[in-house]
This record gives structure tokens, C-alpha cells and sequence, in this order.
């Protein structure tokens, strides 16, 4: 099979089970006892008021219309209204989404960091003291409850050294990254002047990519990534120029909620460095208890790998420890790193709960706790859909890797 | 040869990746040193409060009936008239805020208020007497079943609003009403602009509500008479993330220098832990609510904090169901409530889980409330403490004994909605359970199936607590018979004092003279002891932690949290 074929049956095959799960999370909600209108009151309504409520909600209607409601809202990203005070659940996950991305990636850089160099040095010293001291250390992060590890950072170094903030996403006193405003009016160079400027642009941008890719060492995923961000750039040019030019829009707003990304579009540097300081010791406690896996995953498949014979000719033939290590034999062993990053980073998706309760981060985890604490039915079963969304595309994601660095995996 | 290429390409790559990351650490470091200075700057013209209360659902007078929705309705509105600060909000302690002046019938059956001239709204109207009756027309017509208008009962006491003339109008109620300046001084009556309210209409429903809009705080605020105006407010994940107050320009007490601080932002916290980190790491000036007790006894040893205590006004209270449930012995005889009260221990309850910051409250009144100055301690005083030998006789009398233990069910809510309830809960067990006759079954459930629970009257015993609404007597005598608490003691009139209790209170009511409402309320507390629907335990302590420079606070029996009166010295 080809990757392409093989590509197409894993999203094939995602569809039913992203359709199986939908179904599963509908009923779920609705067939556990109680009615969910009746939890919102504050006194006993009457039932014109009950009623009007689950008009509000549209759990007046019968079961399997709701259920197509249901499905055809989700087409449109429409997750339902809160039950708490009315808004749409998809502005509100979509508004605690760019925080538990960055909290996201950020511990999945430090987990990974730490993880595969510690997991390569014990593979390396294989029962040697250092072995042993590191798989120690794994073991122990890896038990280390998340909150205790979290406040004991916060009392060193946010109260007692005052180096880092305890915990929020920016500081109070200043105004949070809000990315690049462009106001659109129609530039003074004209219309000539902004394709050449934006041609120019997007030149660079194909030219960068172009070497890349002929640069052999340049991973699958840089040149994706090169190639995405490609895209949106002209997509971005083209519905940039249609706009100032066929929809009356005062203001484009370039923003990816990320506060360390959208601070640099901003030109703040100050809030830079601020971004980078609240998040730091989330990240950092979080990958810290994270990095245990990968400690000991790499070790052990580092261990394997360092066995085989490809190894020792490497070394026969001269090559340096480093390359022969980094180059050679954690290529081979990262397959199952790879799953169980994906794996886990898909559950970061669904929020950092003990992370972001300990740091007061506003994301996803929070959020989840929040409506489960107030029985907000509607937005739990947006929050699990949007959940399983989420792990299904990005085991997709994994599963497309993982073909294209073992080819035999398709067949 | 190869090996050596090798090592210089490494060793040049090294030093070139060295050399880019040094070039932008510099480069950002001198920036950001250019841009701030030191890492903490100095207290400014703003004041960044901190708090793990939010908005439950909107700031709108005719949905809003939580703590922190009335705070914003408080700080950005004006009512007819407000309470002294500091005061014991007595009759003499209202003052005139958008009236200048009130007279009442002599049957307390009108209330005329005189306004005040030239207030101006946010788009320039003028407010008038025709706003007021806009704002209670439109907050008794929308009727929101989670508004304060039906669960103050506006409709039981409102007849009608009247203009009497530009700068007059009239309140016409159903009955005679003595606190009546206590309702007019809660945020539920406080004025709002048409303009950012529906408009001018008369046909109001539920979806008139102006609830939360994403990016526009003008749009979801009805208030603009007040000291400030919202001028942010933003919510992520549907949760308060940050408010913005800043001054109002047009506020009708501008000339006196109020807000003192011309710009508040309010940052929401998860819990206290992240609260109490936060006023200690200095990221905000004031901490209010909620610090747990033990962290408020750590941060009195601050020096670089200070810790405000208040009075508080919110009371916790334990209420016996009286109609049948299965397999639990009913709780409609009398001598078994009596009889759980007196197992009771309200100081070991507040010295063991409230470290001795709360009071034991023997009266549904609080202390410091007209009628219950502090050191007399209350009604309920008589029945005594652990008094076990008075519940084992009164048991006794009913067949119970160590051998039959009396059954009960005690019930307590797990979403923190009052404070360590779990671990009152398993105080109070083991208080009844030292009477040697009666055993205890510990129930509980998260706060929104708790309040179902106690809307269904499924719940056998169970903690319950109350917040006021106005800060008058009126507002908790009735609490020992509200149908919504214990649905069944007023079923059972015949054969307990319900109707002379209720009899005490409408007549308590009916009056302005303070003497004679005292004992009025004296009388009706009398009945309560002798036939204990609901239990006082104890009454609750007002904190605020904010920096050394910060003054202007103001915890009395109010609750009010006034932030237009804080300010922060250089």
C-alpha cells in the first residue's frame, strides 16, 4: 500500500470512530437520570419557566431531531449554548484553547528535551551509577504529584526569590498580547505596489522552502511546516486584498492566542519576556512530571537499538559517538517516542487540569472542572466532543508519521 | 581526516548557534530594560484587585443574585439611596444617593422620593423619575425565575411605581413595609439605562436580559450612574478572566473625589491557593475574596501584607425536613429537633474548623445587626451547647436510647460553596453521635444536585447557609419558615407556632419603630427556640488582604465591597 492509500484508509477509518464517539457522548448526556433543567434554578421554577428553558436549549424536541440538531450544529462548529448563562459552548473552548496549546507545546518541548537526553545518557551508561540515578530521577518526577511539585516551585521562585510569577498567564498591569492589528485602508502604494511588496514576500518565503527541501537533513515535518505557513501566508495576501478592496473591514487582527507568538507579531518585546516568564514554571513542572516517560521509553528503546549491528559498523566505520548516537540509533528507536508524544499530546489538548488549576491557567482543564462543578451538560458534552476531535486527529497525525518514517507499517 | 572535518563543523555550528541565541538574548534584555525598568513597577493611579468570585451569570439588576454580579451592579449603579459605610445600617444610617430626600405614609403603604436633579447617563439623558419606574417595570416584567425580583418577592411588596412629577415619584406597595430603604439601597433596585436595556417598552420577557457580550462591555452592563464605568470585561472559557472600572465622568458624586482610584482592574483567580499566591508574589493590591482561615492566620504574620477584618453578614444554619422520608424517623416531633440542637457545639465548630474566626450564632439575626449588639449572644442560648443529658432525656421520652439510636441522615454540599463543609459536616456527626443515642449517616452531593435536593425536600437533615439580600432583620427572621428551606413546618401549623411566628413577622413588617421591632423579632425568635425548624451555628468574619499602602476599606455589615472608596498611597 502506498502512503497515499494508506493515508486515505486512516482517515477513512477516523470518520466512523469520530461519528461512533459523537453518538456515544449524545446519549451519554442524555440518559443519565435527572433532568438537567431542573438542576438550574435557583428555587423551584415553574414549569412555564422549565419549559421556556428547554425551549432556550432545544431539549424540547424529540430525541433523534435533537440528535441531527446535534450533528448538523457540529458541520458548523456550533457546539450548543452554555447552560449557564446562554453563550455558544464553541466561542468558549475556543477561547481556552490558545492557552492550553501554548502550555501544551511549551511542556512537550521541556518533557521531550529532558526526557530523550536523559533517556540517551542512561542508555548510554547502562548500569552505571548515572544509569541508575537517572532512571531514579524518572521514576520519581513521574511520581510527583503535579500540584505539589507546582506549588513547591511557586513558593521558591515565585515567593520567596520573587524571580517568577505564581501563577496567571500575563501579568496584570499590562494589556495582554493581542497580536498585529492592521488597520485596512487602501495602501498608499496601491494596488501594484502591494503585490510587489507581498510577491516579494512570498518569494523569499518559496525560496526558504525550496532549500529546505533540497537540504536532505531537513525532517518531513520542517518542510510541512515551511509549506503550511507558506499557504496561509498568500491565503492570507489574497483575502487581505479582497478585503480592502470588497468588504468594508476596519481592522484585521493577525492573533494565535499564543501570548509568546502574538507578542512578537505585536513588536513587544517587553511582553515577550513576559509571556515567557508566566509560562515557564507551568511548563516547566508539568514537562518535568511528564519527562519521566519519556526517560524511561527512551532508555529502553535507545538500549535495543545501541544492540544492533548498523550500530557497530557506524562506529567501525569511524563516525562519532555523537552522530552515531543522535544520528543513527535514536532515529531508529524514536518510533514509539513518537506515539506516545502524540498520545500525550493529545491529552494535554484536553487541558493540564492539575497544572492550570495549580498555576490559575486559563485553559481547557479549567474550564472542563468548572461546568462538571456547575452540571453544565451542554458545554461538558461540547468539551468531550471537542476532546475526542482532538485525539482522533492527532493519532491521525501520529499514524501518518509514523507510516512515513517505517515504511512497512503500510503493508 | 573525516573525523576531524567532522569536529570542525560541529565546533563552528556550536559556536554559531551560541552566538545567535547570545545576540537575541541581548538584543530582547536591553529592550525589555529600556521598555520597564525594574521587574515590579511602582503603585500607580490604578488598583489591581484580585478574586475568586465571578459574575454567576449577568450584571443586569433583574438577573444578577450573586455576590459578585452585585458587586459590579454596586460599583458601576446607583440606587435611591445606599448605606453610611461603616455604618450598622440602622434607619438613621441611609443617605441620600439618586434621591435627595423620601417621605413615607403613615401606614408605611407609600414611599415619595424627591431626585436628584442634573444626573446625567452615559449618552447624555437626564435621569429622572421616569428611569425609576422604567428599572422596576422592567425588572419585575422580565421575572427572571433565577432573578432577585421573584426570589425577594418585589411582587409581593410592589404594587406599582409612580411618576409623580420630572423629579418625583411614588412606590405604591401591597402591604406596609418598614425596611423599605434597605430594598431601595440593594443592587436589585438599582436604576439602568434604557438605552442599554431594550429600550422604552412595556413588554418584557426572560430574553430581555442583557447578559454577557464578548469584546463589548458597554453592551453588557445596564448601570452607568454609578462611580465607575465597566469599561472591560472578559471571560475566557465562559469564566471571568478580567473587569475593567474606570471612572464615570458623569458620576453624581464626582465633587466629593470620588472613585478615589481612578482606574480598578479586577483579575478572577481558580481557588484561594492561586488568590492568596498571587497578593503575596505582589501581582495584585488587594485580595478579596476568598483567602481560606488558615492562610488568613499565616498572612497576619506578613509584614509586607495587611490582613482587614469586618464584620461578616453570612450565616450558616442547619435545617431538620419535617416531612416523612424512607426508613428515616420524621422529623415533625419537636422534641427530636430539640434535642439535635442542644447535641450541637458551635464553639468547638469554630474553633476547630474556622480556627476561632468565625462566632457561634444563637439568633438567625447576626450580631452586630439592629437588635443583636455583640456580647449577648442570643435566643437559642437557652437550649445549651452539647447538651446531651437534655437530648438523651428528650429522646428518652420518644423510645430512643444507646440501644435504639435515633437514625438521621446529615447531608452537606462538596462544591465549596460554603466554607469546609466536609469538615463541618464531620464535626457535627460526631457531635450528635457523643449524645450516645443517635447515630449519623453523612450524605452528600455537588452544589447544583444539593440545591435541587433542597427544592425537593429530600434531604433529611442538612447544612444550608444565608447571605442577605438588604441588610435588615426582615431579611432573615423569615429563614425559620421559608417553604423553600423546610417545606413542611408551616404544614404542620396546628401543632406548632408557625402562624404566631409568622403573625411577629408581618407585624415586625408593618413597622418603623425600632424598639418595637426588636420585640417583635425577640418573640418570634421565641417560638423558633421552642420548636427548632432551623438552627443558627455560626455567623462568618469579613476578610480583605491587600498591600500596607493600601486604604479606604470598608468590611461592615453591609457586605458591600466599595471599591470607589479604596485607594493606594505612593
Amino acid at each position: 500500500m502506498g502512503l497515499r492509500s494508506y493515508i486515505a484508509t486512516r482517515i477513512l477509518l477516523t470518520i466512523p470512530m469520530i461519528m461512533l464517539l459523537l453518538s456515544i457522548v449524545f446519549l451519554i448526556i442524555r440518559v443519565i437520570p435527572g433532568d438537567p433543567v431542573l438542576l438550574h434554578f435557583e428555587r423551584k421554577a415553574s414549569e412555564e419557566a422549565m419549559e421556556a428553558m428547554r425551549q432556550r436549549l432545544g431539549l424540547d424536541r424529540p430525541l433523534p431531531i435533537q440528535y441531527f440538531e446535534y450533528l448538523g450544529g457540529l458541520l458548523r462548529g456550533d457546539l450548543g449554548l452554555s447552560m449557564q448563562d446562554f453563550s455558544q459552548v464553541s466561542e468558549q473552548i475556543l477561547s481556552a484553547f490558545p492557552a492550553t496549546l501554548e502550555l501544551a507545546i511549551s511542556s512537550m518541548i521541556v518533557a521531550v528535551a529532558i526526557g530523550i537526553l536523559l533517556g540517551v545518557r542512561a542508555s548510554k551508561s547502562y548500569n552505571s551509577p548515572q544509569d541508575h540515578s537517572i532512571r531514579a530521577f524518572g521514576i520519581v518526577v513521574y511520581a510527583l504529584p503535579i500540584f505539589f511539585l507546582g506549588m513547591i516551585f511557586q513558593m521558591v521562585f515565585a515567593i520567596d526569590l520573587h524571580w517568577l510569577p505564581a501563577n496567571g498567564r500575563f501579568p496584570p498591569r499590562l494589556q495582554e498580547p493581542r497580536g498585529l492589528i492592521l488597520y485596512l485602508s487602501k495602501p498608499a502604494e496601491g494596488f501594484v505596489g502591494v503585490l510587489a511588496w507581498s510577491s516579494l514576500v512570498g518569494l523569499i518565503c518559496w525560496a526558504l522552502c525550496i532549500a529546505a527541501l533540497k537540504r536532505k537533513r531537513v525532517k518531513f515535518w520542517v518542510k510541512g511546516f515551511l509549506i503550511s505557513l507558506s499557504v496561509l501566508l498568500a491565503g492570507w495576501l489574497v483575502w487581505a486584498y479582497l478585503a480592502w478592496n470588497f468588504v468594508n473591514v476596519g481592522a484585521l487582527r493577525i492573533s494565535t492566542g499564543l501570548f509568546t507568538i502574538d507578542s512578537l507579531i505585536e513588536g513587544s518585546p517587553l511582553k515577550f519576556v513576559e509571556s515567557l516568564r508566566y509560562l515557564f514554571l507551568p511548563s516547566l513542572t508539568l514537562g518535568l512530571v511528564l519527562s519521566g516517560v519519556f526517560i524511561r521509553l527512551t532508555r529502553s528503546n535507545m538500549l535495543e537499538t545501541l544492540r544492533l549491528d548498523f550500530v557497530t559498523a557506524a562506529k567501525a566505520r569511524g563516525l562519532r559517538e555523537t552522530a552515531v548516537t543522535y544520528g543513527y540509533a535514536l532515529r531508529n528507536a524514536f518510533l514509539p517516542i513518537l506515539t506516545m508524544m502524540g498520545l500525550q499530546f493529545a491529552t494535554l489538548l484536553g487541558g493540564a487540569i492539575l497544572t492550570e488549576t495549580t498555576f490559575s491557567w486559563p485553559g481547557l482543564g479549567r474550564y472542563l472542572v468548572d461546568r462538571i462543578n456547575f452540571r453544565d451538560y451542554t458545554a461538558i458534552q461540547g468539551a468531550v466532543v471537542y476532546f475526542a476531535l482532538m485525539v482522533a486527529a492527532v493519532n491521525l497525525v501520529v499514524d501518518i508519521l509514523y507510516a512515513y518514517l517505517d515504511p512497512r507499517i503500510r503493508f | 581526516m573525516k573525523k576531524a572535518r567532522n569536529s570542525r563543523r560541529g565546533i563552528s555550528t556550536t559556536i554559531v548557534v551560541a552566538a545567535i541565541i547570545l545576540i537575541i538574548i541581548v538584543i530582547v534584555g536591553s529592550l525589555y530594560a529600556l521598555q520597564i525598568g525594574p521587574f515590579a513597577p511602582p503603585l500607580k493611579a490604578e488598583l489591581i484587585m484580585g478574586t475568586t468570585d465571578s459574575v454567576e451569570s449577568a450584571v443586569d439588576p433583574a438577573q444578577a443574585y450573586d455576590f459578585f454580579g452585585w458587586e459590579i451592579i454596586q460599583n458601576t449603579g446607583a440606587g435611591l439611596v445606599e448605606v453610611e459605610p461603616g455604618s450598622s445600617a440602622t434607619a438613621e444610617d441611609y443617605n441620600p444617593a439618586l434621591a435627595t430626600e423620601w417621605t413615607t405614609s403613615a401606614d408605611l403603604e407609600t414611599w415619595t422620593f424627591t431626585l436628584r436633579e442634573g444626573v446625567l447617563f452615559d449618552d447624555g439623558t437626564e435621569f429622572n423619575a421616569s428611569h425609576v419606574k422604567y428599572s422596576f417595570d422592567r425588572n419585575m416584567g422580565i421575572a427572571s425565575p433565577d432573578g432577585p425580583q421573584l426570589n425577594m418577592e418585589y411582587d409581593a411588596i410592589i404594587d406599582n411605581v409612580e411618576v409623580v412629577s420630572k423629579y418625583v415619584v411614588k412606590f405604591n406597595l401591597k402591604i406596609p413595609f418598614g425596611p423599605f430603604l434597605g430594598l431601595m439601597a440593594c443592587q436589585a433596585s438599582y436604576i439602568v439605562n434604557p438605552e442599554y436595556s431594550g429600550g422604552w417598552k412595556t413588554d418584557w420577557s426572560v430574553d430581555d436580559i442583557v447578559e454577557y457580550t464578548a469584546g463589548d462591555a458597554r453592551a453588557s452592563n445596564t448601570m452607568d450612574l454609578g462611580p465607575y464605568m465597566l469599561t472591560n470585561w472578559t471571560r475566557v472559557a465562559g469564566k471571568d478572566h478580567e473587569m475593567r472600572l474606570e471612572a464615570n465622568p458623569n458620576y453624581w458624586n464626582s465633587g466629593a473625589g470620588l472613585p478615589k482610584t481612578k482606574k480598578v482592574i479586577i483579575k478572577f483567580y481558580a481557588d484561594a491557593t492561586a488568590l492568596r499566591l498571587a497578593i503575596e508574589a505582589g501581582d495584585i493590591d488587594v485580595a478579596f475574596r476568598h483567602i481560606t482561615a488558615s492562610d488568613i492566620e499565616d498572612l497576619k504574620d506578613n509584614p509586607d501584607l495587611k490582613v482587614w477584618e469586618g464584620i461578616g453578614a453570612a450565616i450558616q444554619y442547619m435545617i431538620f425536613q419535617e416531612d416523612p422520608l424512607a426508613g428515616l424517623p420524621q422529623l415533625n416531633e419537636t422534641k427530636i429537633r430539640r434535642a439535635l440542637a442542644a447535641c450541637l457545639d458551635r464553639q468547638e465548630v469554630v474553633d476547630t474548623v474556622f480556627l476561632g474566626q468565625y462566632s457561634p450564632l444563637y439568633s438567625m439575626i447576626p450580631t452586630g445587626m439592629m437588635g443583636r449588639p455583640a456580647g449577648e449572644p442570643g435566643p437559642f442560648e437557652v437550649l445549651g451547647d452539647a447538651n446531651y443529658t437534655y437530648a438523651q432525656s428528650l429522646l428518652a421520652d420518644l423510645g430512643y436510647d444507646e440501644n435504639n439510636k435515633l437514625p438521621i441522615e446529615l447531608w452537606y454540599e462538596t462544591s465549596g460553596h460554603y466554607p469546609s463543609s466536609p469538615d463541618q459536616a464531620e464535626l457535627y456527626k460526631s457531635q450528635f453521635e457523643a449524645s450516645g443515642v443517635i447515630s449519623v449517616t453523612l450524605k452528600s452531593a455537588d452544589w447544583p444536585s444539593y440545591r435541587l435536593n433542597r427544592n425537593e425536600g429530600v434531604m433529611h437533615v442538612f447544612i444550608y447557609g444565608w447571605y442577605p439580600d438588604y441588610i435588615d432583620p426582615d431579611n432573615y427572621a423569615f429563614l425559620y419558615y421559608a417553604t423553600w428551606l423546610n417545606h413542611h413546618y408551616s404544614k404542620y401549623n396546628a401543632t406548632n407556632n408557625y402562624n404566631a411566628m409568622k403573625a411577629a413577622y408581618d407585624a415586625a413588617r408593618a413597622s418603623t419603630d425600632e424598639d418595637e421591632r426588636i420585640d417583635l423579632y425577640d418573640e418570634l425568635e421565641g417560638y423558633a427556640v421552642e420548636d427548632c425548624p432551623v438552627v443558627p451555628i455560626w455567623q462568618g468574619v469579613a476578610y480583605a488582604v491587600t498591600m500596607p499602602n493600601i486604604k479606604g476599606v470598608y468590611l461592615d455589615i453591609t457586605q458591600t465591597w466599595r471599591i470607589w472608596l479604596l485607594y493606594g498611597e505612593e
